[in-house]
């Protein structure tokens, strides 16, 4: 089918896209086009595999679907219901998950560092959650490729975790980010400005450098802002991927042998109109994010498989978990004008790793955050529910608030995890059932952070500091290790039991540490893939 | 509220009490609108989409909307505007439950929104029954923001509330979507003093909170007060 779709003002991707029959199977079907999907696709494209996405959103064209508003960034939403409970629900949709080719990285902030190398072994460092299969090290390179290929700008050195510099510029930050730097500054924490983010500070391909125009969480149209949709759809589609929009997968069936034979889904044809349609597959990857994969998977019941697709650890869907990232802000009586310049500009990970003189282990980051004007009535409306005057009056400080956010480490833990509740969607498909609890460490980090974030805002010279709860990046539902009996998939994001089926986004991360999870999902992904040709040229596949 | 973190130095909350009912920051002549030319053209036609193609009632009965009308006005009350310079919030929300928009998730313990509105706006009255004998649009705006108070405080008498969390009705229904609805109109903007859709002109003044060259400064009406 022929593709016309602008991608950034100088770019219009105007391409005949490849088409799969759906009843001859392709090498690859992949659920799902954000950070996991969308770079294993390309990769595995390029290693010559044939490959289909299924992608339940829709193409945004940077020029005619995407807006500079706030409201008008629905459509890029995940907006179909989910069940949040426990102690400290989870508000879903438009933080946490995408809908569209490119998933949730065309409305994430795309703060992109990498994992520290302890983020690997929490049991053997700190006694807790479980160590991961593979190492810094066998994730070292691909973190390397993808910082050039998303691209990712940022300091040179940098400062924190394993040494390494970014291949591209820092970004120049805002006002706004100006609030962390100086508090930090004031109190003597290390601070690093413009980066490490996935926004171009030069030209890059057809891609513009930043306009500072702030609406990075409501899709970028001027193609700055990596996205899968603008990093690594358009070379996938060229090497031969057939990106199917508006398809929602509902069941990934097994034959006799016990392997999957490809995946179901309703497919969108015009609005209101859906069909149900089968793309036969030799292999299965889901890489829906760590509500959506857990649901298609818990949702694919089969007698041989009665508690749901490579479930027989009971694992599917538990240790959920997100990172806290509480927002804390302040009133400065000049002017910050928080709606310049992208809310991704600047951080420390001073805090990031175990410090004994603490009574909790691991740590958090501090990032600039900057909501624009409905985000802040949010917060103000949690954090304390005034309203009449009081309320327009708060807000009319809007240019007055600068706002930064704990990033903090939530350990995994059974206790929290994602079901199948009893509703079900536009489909009469079950919809997921997220719990989420903080428990005494989570919590301890949490206050921590806060006071350190409220610190810096002082020392930054706020007159008057708030905060609200904010947790973000789900991840853990499907995890990885070396026992099949204590996990889902094995280091290369193969399931343990059904071999043609593999899980690639962020539900096999074993923990998130105190980062922003993008980075290493799509590090993770490219490490499958070169398992996937290593493996196939040996024909051990 | 949000208990702070226990050992937290956090200056408290400043009020004015009572709120004064006027504007304290004024960004005097600043109509964002004057800016649209600069805007893309998808941007532009939904914003003037918003301002002009307002929705008619089709979810609420009439006796449901005036109710909504009465609440929505104690939650931002538009009171100090010329009637076309207000906001329209009510006809927003009744498009929202006519067309079951939902933003992705509810609570476990929370019906669907639509229900949540219809049952809410019922335990509304009931809790102005139950305190002053009368409905709520029959009340006095300070017998109004009494009642507001109770749901707002989470225990507020009537038989709906025992289906519907009072203060979870507050904050992520009845607070959340007026703003979301208030605060994505340019009106609101103006107030507020901020810049809106930026592309693809986008901005360069982006040191010490400056204004761009067609930006206002604002002017604080409060110094006395304050």
């Amino acid at each position: 089918m022929r593709l016309h779709v602008n991608l950034s003002p100088n770019w219009l991707l105007d391409a005949e896209m490849r088409e799969y029959p759906t009843d001859e199977p392709v090498d690859f079907c992949i659920v799902g086009t954000g950070a996991g999907g969308g770079v294993l696709a390309q990769r595995l494209a390029r290693y010559g595999f044939s490959v289909v996405c299924l992608e339940a959103g829709q193409w945004m064209d940077s020029e005619d679907d995407m807006v500079s508003d706030e409201s008008g960034a629905r459509p890029l939403y995940w907006n179909d219901l989910r069940i949040t409970g426990g102690n400290e629900p989870l508000q879903l949709g438009a933080n946490n998950s995408g809908k569209t080719v490119g998933g949730s990285t065309v409305h994430y902030a795309a703060f992109c560092p990498r994992l520290h190398p302890s983020d690997f072994r929490l049991r053997t460092l700190d006694g807790v959650a479980d160590d991961w299969p593979m190492s810094y090290g066998d994730l070292e390179p691909y973190y390397e490729a993808m910082e050039r290929e998303y691209p990712v700008v940022g300091p040179s050195p940098f400062p924190w975790g394993q040494p390494h510099g970014y291949p591209y510029a820092p970004l120049q930050s805002g006002t706004a980010g100006h609030v962390l730097i100086r508090g930090c500054m004031e109190l003597g924490i290390p601070v690093v400005p413009g980066g490490p983010i996935g926004i171009t500070s030069g030209t890059f391909g057809k891609r513009p450098h930043c306009i500072f125009r702030g609406f990075c969480l409501q899709g970028c149209k001027v193609g700055s802002k990596h996205s899968t949709l603008v990093s690594h759809l358009p070379d996938a589609i060229d090497h031969g991927t057939e990106i199917r929009a508006g398809c929602l997968a509902f069941d990934v069936p097994v034959g006799h042998d016990g392997r999957v034979t490809g995946v179901r889904y309703y497919r969108t044809i015009r609005d209101g109109h859906d069909q149900e349609e089968q793309q036969r597959a030799r292999f299965v990857v889901v890489a829906g994010y760590a509500i959506e994969t857990p649901r298609l998977l818990l949702n694919s019941r089969s007698a041989r498989f009665p508690d749901g697709l490579a479930n027989s650890s009971g694992l599917v869907g538990r240790r959920l978990m997100a990172q806290a990232g509480q927002v804390v802000w302040g009133r400065f009586d000049g002017m910050i004008r928080q709606y310049k310049a992208p809310p991704a500009c600047a951080e420390t990970e001073e805090f990031y790793e175990t410090d004994p003189r603490n009574d909790f282990v691991r740590g958090y980051a501090i990032q600039s955050v900057s909501p624009l004007p409905i985000a802040m009535a949010h917060m103000i409306n949690e954090e304390s529910p005034t309203f009449g005057w009081e309320l327009r009056h708060s807000m009319e400080e809007y240019n007055h608030y600068g706002a930064i956010g704990v990033l903090g480490e939530i350990l995994p833990d059974e206790r929290n995890y994602v079901s199948i509740a009893d509703a079900t969607d536009q489909y009469g498909i079950p919809v997921a059932y997220a719990h989420f609890n903080l428990f005494e460490n989570d919590k301890r980090l949490i206050r921590a952070g806060v006071r350190r974030s409220l610190e810096i805002l002082e020392a930054a010279g706020a007159a008057e500091v708030h905060y609200v709860d904010r947790y973000a990046h789900l991840a853990g539902t499907c995890c990885m290790g070396t026992d099949p009996s204590t996990s889902v998939v094995d280091q290369y994001c193969r399931s343990w039991d059904v071999p043609n089926l593999f899980i690639c986004d962020g539900s096999v991360m074993v923990t998130q540490g105190a980062a922003n999870p993008a980075l290493t999902i799509s590090a993770i992904a490219a490490r499958t893939a070169d398992h996937i040709r290593d493996a196939a040229a040996r024909r051990d596949l | 509220m949000n208990p702070h973190p226990e050992n937290l130095t956090v200056s408290p909350r400043e009020i004015a009490a009572p709120a004064i009912e006027r504007p304290i920051v004024v960004y005097a002549g600043y109509n964002v609108m004057n800016q649209q030319d600069h805007w893309d053209e998808a941007t532009r036609q939904l914003i003037l989409r918003r301002i002009h193609d307002v929705p008619p009632i089709r979810f609420f009965s009439p006796a449901e909307a005036q109710t909504l009308t009465a609440l929505v006005e104690r939650v931002l009350p538009q009171g100090d505007r010329p009637p076309d310079r207000r906001i329209p919030i009510v006809p927003w929300i009744d498009d929202r439950c006519f067309r079951r928009i939902i933003d992705g998730w509810r609570f476990d313990n929370m019906p669907a929104e639509d229900e949540a509105w219809r049952l809410g706006l019922r335990g509304v009255d009931q809790a102005a029954q139950a305190h002053f004998r009368r409905p709520f649009v029959d009340l006095t705006d300070d017998q109004q923001d009494v009642v507001v108070r109770l749901i707002a405080d989470g225990s507020p008498p009537g038989a709906a509330w025992q289906y519907l969390p009072a203060q979870r009705f507050w904050i992520y229904v009845v607070l959340r979507q007026v703003c979301s609805i208030y605060y994505a109109h340019p009106i609101s903007w103006d107030e507020i003093g901020f810049g809106g859709p930026a592309y693809p002109r986008g901005y360069s003044a982006l040191n010490h909170g400056y204004p761009e060259p067609w930006e206002v400064r604002e002017v604080r009406l409060d110094e006395t007060s304050r």
